[in-house]
């Protein structure tokens, strides 16, 4: 009875076949060939990722006005980047341009500002002909101490506001530039 | 130690939690890989982003304008205007100074600062929440960088960010 019965039932489920195929017990597939495809799949996939996705570094310009802004002379600490590239600064009260590297340059821009407080005004000069990853560096190293003064405002509860502009470098910054740049 | 072990005729291995973890990991690559952007494919040149510091803003897949300025083979500097928004695109590349042929394209091609300027402008009025990039290459002089940037000041787009990579990630 039991028997007949597993049979009609097996038979249904082919929808009548015709033919009784073996039951397969013990089934065993050669995975071999398909986890070879599968590693290659994977090792293409893994290259052809890139992991670097382009991060952005905020600018602002100040609008188009032509009224010039009266500063205190004071509060000028100014960067200059020449045509062969190279780095110099001076401030409002000290107007010798001095040579320094970039890489100290965020020292310098914390210690100026920490003698100013908010009242420092850096402004970047480039001369056209130099290179955009110089002014890109230039900039990481400003936001970088940047950083820090926000955290150094912060234990001494102050609020920091930035003042920071690129500004178009002229003719007689160009002429003091070539004096110094040897 | 001295035990004597006995060889392994007919050794079988269970590979199904291997080809389990194989193509786990292999959808999970598959769904992340970004290919070749349409912009992209249409440029002659690559862009070899200037390095900065890990930041936590990363460029944003759509709603942005990128101006692209690269170096090709030759050694000449070329200018792309990309617009990455779809409902935007069509319109903002009728602008004046645009080449018709390309306005289909996925980027045009930007020949003097007055196209740049009508560009921005007809993207800014076209949509005032598309931001704006420079996304240039590193060997580019400053004074391409400062004529967009010019640019961008007189049409009122004072707020706009520098494309570069991180520089654990450079490659």
């Amino acid at each position: 009875m039991a028997g007949a019965d597993l049979g009609e039932s097996s038979s249904k489920k082919k929808k009548g076949g015709g033919v009784k195929k073996p039951k397969r017990i013990g089934f065993k597939l050669d995975m071999t060939p398909l986890v070879d495809v599968a590693f290659l799949l994977l090792t293409f996939f893994m290259f052809a990722t890139t992991m670097a996705q382009p991060q952005i570094m905020e600018m602002q310009v100040p609008p188009d006005i032509t009224t010039p802004v009266e500063v205190a002379q004071s509060d000028l600490f100014t960067l200059y980047v020449s045509n062969k590239e190279h780095l110099f600064y001076n401030t409002g009260i000290d107007p010798t341009m001095r040579k320094i590297d970039i890489k100290d340059l965020k020292a310098l821009a914390v210690q100026k500002n920490a003698e100013r407080e908010n009242d420092l005004i850096t402004s970047l000069k480039v001369d056209p002909a130099a290179s955009y990853a110089t002014v890109v560096d230039i900039l990481d190293e400003l936001n970088l101490a940047e950083g820090e003064l926000v955290d150094s405002y912060k234990e001494k509860n102050l609020k920091r506001e930035r003042r920071f502009a690129i500004t178009p470098i002229t003719e007689e910054d160009k002429a003091e530039l070539a004096k110094v740049d040897i | 130690m001295g035990a004597h072990k006995p060889k392994r005729i007919g050794f079988k291995l269970d590979m199904t939690p291997l080809v389990d973890v194989a193509f786990l990991l292999l959808t999970f690559f598959m769904f992340t890989a970004k290919f070749k952007s349409e912009a992209e494919s249409e440029q002659k040149f690559q862009i070899k982003r200037p390095v900065a510091s890990p930041d936590t803003a990363k460029l944003p897949e759509r709603g942005v304008a990128l101006v692209k300025i690269g170096i090709d083979e030759k050694g000449d500097t070329l200018t792309y205007y990309a617009v990455i928004s779809e409902k935007d695109r069509k319109s903002i590349y009728t602008a004046q100074g645009v080449d018709p042929a390309e306005a289909n394209n996925a980027q045009v091609t930007v020949r003097d600062t007055v196209t740049l300027a009508n560009l921005v402008l007809q993207t800014r009025r076209t949509n005032p929440k598309i931001k704006f990039m420079i996304d240039a290459d590193k060997r580019v002089r400053y004074g391409r960088i400062e004529q967009v940037m010019n640019t961008f000041r007189a049409q009122g787009a004072t707020l706009f960010n520098f494309v570069t990579v991180n520089r654990s990630q450079q490659g």
